[in-house]
């Protein structure tokens, strides 16, 4: 390959990844845009849903890498898949709000961000010690199509990611705009108060921010899977650290700084990778993290600024 | 005051109380230094009790968990700022001693040794340099090397808040181990450390014993217990609670956020460093492992679990812990397996729990979050409520008893004709909102000023431009004739000008007393040796301090004395008023700046508080209130200011302003100021 191949291959490697780190991102952006909240649940709750879009791709016969499909019975096994694991990922986020988060909903300070880290720790052992350490193989449905754009490959599954994240970030904006809760959502995360005060019943709304976020983080473990061919009970970790990055880097609070910024980062990663080692990769993105912190705090498009006056 | 009252209406049940205690015989004097002697021989006699090397190897472990503890709640518990990743100082303290004890860097044999050599520094060993630096006296550059780094980590961060900071301390401890593991040279990687040596003591290497570790550990917890207790208790402690309950009135009342926060980390990660040099002279190996996001959780579990900020809550928590972990889970699952085996339940031969530890970390975390939040020994106890008698005793209204011993408003009685406070074309702009502008104003020295205005003319923000919080768009503002223009809050406080808060801004859990003190923070020295040395000149200042503290206390009579160990978030809103207003006073101000003193008052209290604040005008206090009870403003103030959508329309004695046909159009509209 050519080094403008290499690099071309590297941007579209990057897109995809950067499609499901934005997924990821608007997950923690939704949250703190309401609650002014880190979520630390969120990273393994993307982790969980990984091995929930496994479970639903196994038990529809396709476990292990030889079974490919192609035309309807493609697409109606990824449909299945998404629903699934988008449902059980925004019940689990659901869950976590009503058992652990609302409680807290009066504490003053770090209390509910160390009652998150709790229930991260939580997941990452359930799926540790009922799983197991090993990583596992992911059901790959996809059949191997590709088409050579100026010598770099272009695979129908980035083609897939793709077009799934594009339909459910528009989806997502619509209902953050067009619809009545959407507009409560926007209203509470202005002025919880004022929401209160006009009738907008904020419990709904928190719980589903919760429900959303952790449905599209559902949505981006299953991308993780079907990009990596893989998944383990580590990779929530580095996912959520970049996607966090990626919601910092837009603007946290911001939907479509998230969507930005996840690209961004994704991109980062894949380029980084290229002209440094790909080990200091974790160490190039959390740069970026700590210098838009302090320097722009703001992020590219959010409104919110994370420092104290 | 409890000891000599007993309660009438619970008489009997207190008296039982007291009868049926086991310790009856002991003056509650002693309690104290009994306890600690009673853990201090526990602690000591251990493993000569035990004999077991590997329950002794256990407890040496758990006591470094319980330095690390001690060095988390310095950050989160005293300081308030949420460290993820403090494992990464634990690391860094492992791997200094790890380079200069061990064989890992070995530079070629020159010259250049020599002196080194004959300090017995290093070793020459075949043509190459073998280090061997003392373990003793790794200990303290340990520390100061983790300090160093966590002032390095800390000083981009100080800006950001807590949850930003947690993130970001998360991402440190992450990078630490892969510099670890990527950095081969210095580390071998993720293969470990090779022979790190063992801790000698006059020539007598302690070698793979338990127990001389095991003392090594309990002089560690012992010196940091210390460490922690004294700092907690003095002026540096109660400027990091301050912090932790509110940043902004932290900075109002002379607190230099990072000088302090920065001491937190500092503090917090030499404890970390000294701990890693303790607990890799015992493995004499350190792997990346070692130092992972697990071990930071851990270390939080534990002093979540113990009682954040609580000293020995937090030890209790990390031996609680680290016992479960090595002792009680296997025992427990010994006894699960056979109770399979007797009841033939295949899955209960098979449970491990020692494996599903970190599971147990985190539902503890939760738990303890959901349910006990204040751990098992809390960091504050709760004072008895005041009796009936006491809450229902006649109120005095104090007023100012000893004017002449009131030394604390000794910088008030200066005199000098030059203006105090002088503001000139002051303007200040949120995004396209003006909420000032061009506003002058001065206050003559020894005088009351009142700004009155409707709600939203822009008062409270010139205070907050005036004491620092705002940075105004344009302007000056010169106080006692210097320029004091963009200083920082606690600058500004620093050279005499004190304020309250329109919606109080109090320390919610500190006591009263507390609270007064932080405010007398900028005019005591104390720093963080002369807080651990206790030397007679800090006990001297801090005893000063509480009495001026109590002095100013009295001003309100018996309001707030008898309450002056109680929770201010506990207080009536009045009450907390008179304590922000303390808490202003104990800065020993020049001026003093209040916003809206009266709110939330009756007419009977709002009498007495103006009548107070006339009083510390007369001792030459310079006052610049904010108020809107105009008959407050009326008995007060000598001039009047008027504010109106943040431009100043009027200017003069209470009884011009009251009939200035501007101010009646901005209160009442235009159609009153026509008829």
């Amino acid at each position: 390959m050519t080094t403008g191949a290499l690099y071309l291959q590297q941007i579209i490697n990057g897109l995809s990844l950067g499609a499901m780190y934005a997924l990821l991102a608007l997950g923690f952006t939704l949250v703190y845009g309401i609650l002014e909240l880190i979520n630390f649940a969120h990273f393994n709750v993307f982790m969980v849903a990984s091995f929930i879009g496994m479970w639903a791709l196994e038990w529809l016969g396709l476990s292990g890498q030889n079974v490919t499909l192609t035309g309807f019975a493609l697409v109606s096994a990824l449909a299945f898949a998404f629903v699934v694991t988008m449902g059980a990922a925004g019940l689990l986020g659901w869950l976590i709000e009503r058992l652990a988060l609302r409680p807290m909903r009066a504490v003053r300070g770090t209390a509910a961000m160390i009652t998150t880290i709790g229930v991260s720790y939580i997941l990452f052992n359930a799926i540790l010690l009922g799983v197991g350490a090993d990583s596992k193989n992911y059901p790959n449905p996809l059949p191997v199509l590709s088409w050579d754009i100026g010598g770099a490959t272009l695979r129908l599954r980035e083609v897939l990611i793709w077009c799934i994240s594009i339909v459910l970030m528009i989806g997502l904006h619509l209902f953050v705009n067009r619809t009545r809760l959407g507009k409560a959502m926007r209203a509470t995360a202005q002025d919880a108060e004022a929401a209160r005060m006009m009738g907008i019943d904020v419990d709904r709304v928190i719980v589903t921010a919760f429900f959303l976020g952790s449905a599209l983080a559902g949505a981006a473990a299953l991308i993780f899977g079907l990009y990596y061919n893989y998944t383990s009970f580590i990779i929530g970790y580095s996912a959520g650290l970049r996607a966090f990055t990626a919601a910092v880097l837009g603007g946290i609070g911001s939907v479509p700084g998230a969507m930005l910024g996840g690209v961004i980062i994704g991109l980062v990663e894949a380029l980084g990778g290229q002209v440094f080692a790909v080990r200091w990769t974790d160490v190039i993105i959390f740069s970026i993290l700590v210098l838009v912190l302090v320097f722009a705090p703001n992020g590219l498009l959010g409104r919110a600024t994370p420092t104290k006056s | 005051m409890t000891e000599q009252q007993p309660r009438q209406m619970m008489g009997a049940s207190y008296v039982w109380l007291r009868r049926a205690s086991p310790l009856q015989w002991v003056r509650p004097y002693w309690h104290r230094p009994l306890a600690l002697l009673a853990v201090t021989a526990a602690a000591l006699l251990f493993p000569i009790i035990s004999r077991n090397d590997a329950n002794i190897d256990s407890a040496a472990n758990a006591l470094a968990f319980a330095a690390l503890a001690l060095g988390l709640n310095i950050v989160v518990g005293f300081a308030g700022l949420l460290d993820l990743g403090y494992a990464a100082f634990f690391a860094i303290g492992a791997y200094t001693y790890g380079a200069f004890a061990s064989f890992q860097i070995e530079p070629a044999w020159s010259s250049f040794w020599e002196p080194f050599q004959w300090l017995g520094l290093v070793a020459h060993t075949g043509d190459v340099v073998h280090f061997t630096v003392s373990f003793w006296l790794m200990l303290p550059i340990s520390a100061a090397v983790a300090a160093f780094f966590g002032v390095l980590f800390g000083a981009p961060t100080l800006r950001l808040k807590g949850d930003y900071l947690a993130i970001v301390t998360l991402g440190f401890g992450e990078i630490v181990p892969i510099v670890a593991r990527n950095g081969q040279s210095v580390t071998n990687g993720a293969m470990g450390l090779n022979g790190v040596a063992a801790p000698q003591l006059f020539g007598w290497s302690f070698g793979v014993r338990a127990w001389p570790y095991y003392y090594v550990g309990v002089a560690l917890v012992a010196l940091l217990i210390f460490t922690s207790t004294r700092l907690k208790s003095s002026r540096i402690g109660r400027a990091w609670m301050a912090i932790r309950e509110d940043e902004i009135a932290a900075a109002a009342m002379g607190i230099n956020r990072v000088k302090f926060k920065l001491l937190a980390f500092a503090i917090g990660a030499a404890f970390a460093g000294a701990t890693g040099t303790y607990f890799v002279a015992k493995l004499q190996t350190a792997t990346p492992e070692m130092f992972m996001f697990p071990v930071s959780v851990m270390i939080l579990v534990m002093i979540v679990f113990g009682g954040i900020g609580s000293v020995w809550g937090v030890v209790l928590g990390a031996l609680i812990l680290q016992i479960l972990q090595s002792w009680i889970l296997q025992d427990l699952s010994q006894w699960l397996h056979a109770l399979g085996r007797l009841i033939n339940v295949q899955w209960l031969q098979q449970i491990e729990l020692v494996q599903s530890i970190e599971m147990i970390f985190g539902i503890i975390l939760v738990a303890m979050m959901l349910y006990r939040r204040q751990g098992l020994i809390p960091a504050t106890r709760p004072v008895q409520a005041l009796s009936m008698a006491e809450q229902t005793a006649q109120v005095t209204t104090g007023g100012v008893p000893h004017i002449e011993r009131l030394g604390v408003l000794a910088a008030a009685r200066s005199s000098s004709d030059e203006p105090l406070l002088d503001i000139k074309d002051m303007t200040v702009r949120f995004g396209g909102l003006v909420a000032l502008r061009s506003v002058d104003l001065t206050v003559p020295a020894h005088s009351v000023v009142a700004v009155i205005g409707p709600n939203g003319s822009g008062k409270s923000t010139l205070f907050n431009a005036v004491t620092g919080l705002v940075t105004p768009d344009s302007g000056t503002v010169r106080f006692a004739g210097d320029d004091i223009t963009r200083l920082p809050p606690h600058r500004v406080l620093d050279r005499g000008m004190a304020r309250t808060f329109q919606n109080l801004r109090l320390f919610p859990s500190l006591t009263v007393l507390e609270n007064v003190m932080i405010g007398r923070h900028a005019r005591l020295s104390t720093g963080a040796f002369g807080a651990l040395l206790q030397l007679p000149r800090t006990k001297h200042e801090e005893e000063a301090a509480r009495v001026q503290c109590l002095e100013i206390l009295s001003i309100f009579g018996n309001r707030l004395i008898p309450r002056v160990d109680h929770v201010v978030s506990s207080l009536s809103y009045a009450n907390r008023r008179r304590v922000e207003i303390a808490r202003a006073l104990a800065s020993g101000p020049k001026l003093l700046l209040l916003d809206e003193p009266t709110a939330g008052m009756n007419p009977a209290e709002t009498l007495e508080l103006a009548e107070q604040i006339k009083n510390l005008n007369q001792l030459g206090l310079t006052i610049v209130l904010i108020e809107h009870k105009l008959d407050v403003v009326v008995r007060l103030a000598h001039k009047v200011v008027v504010l109106d959508h943040g431009e100043k329309i009027a200017e003069g004695t209470p009884d011009a302003v009251r009939h200035d046909e501007e101010v009646m159009r901005a209160y009442l509209g235009r159609s009153a100021a026509v008829a």
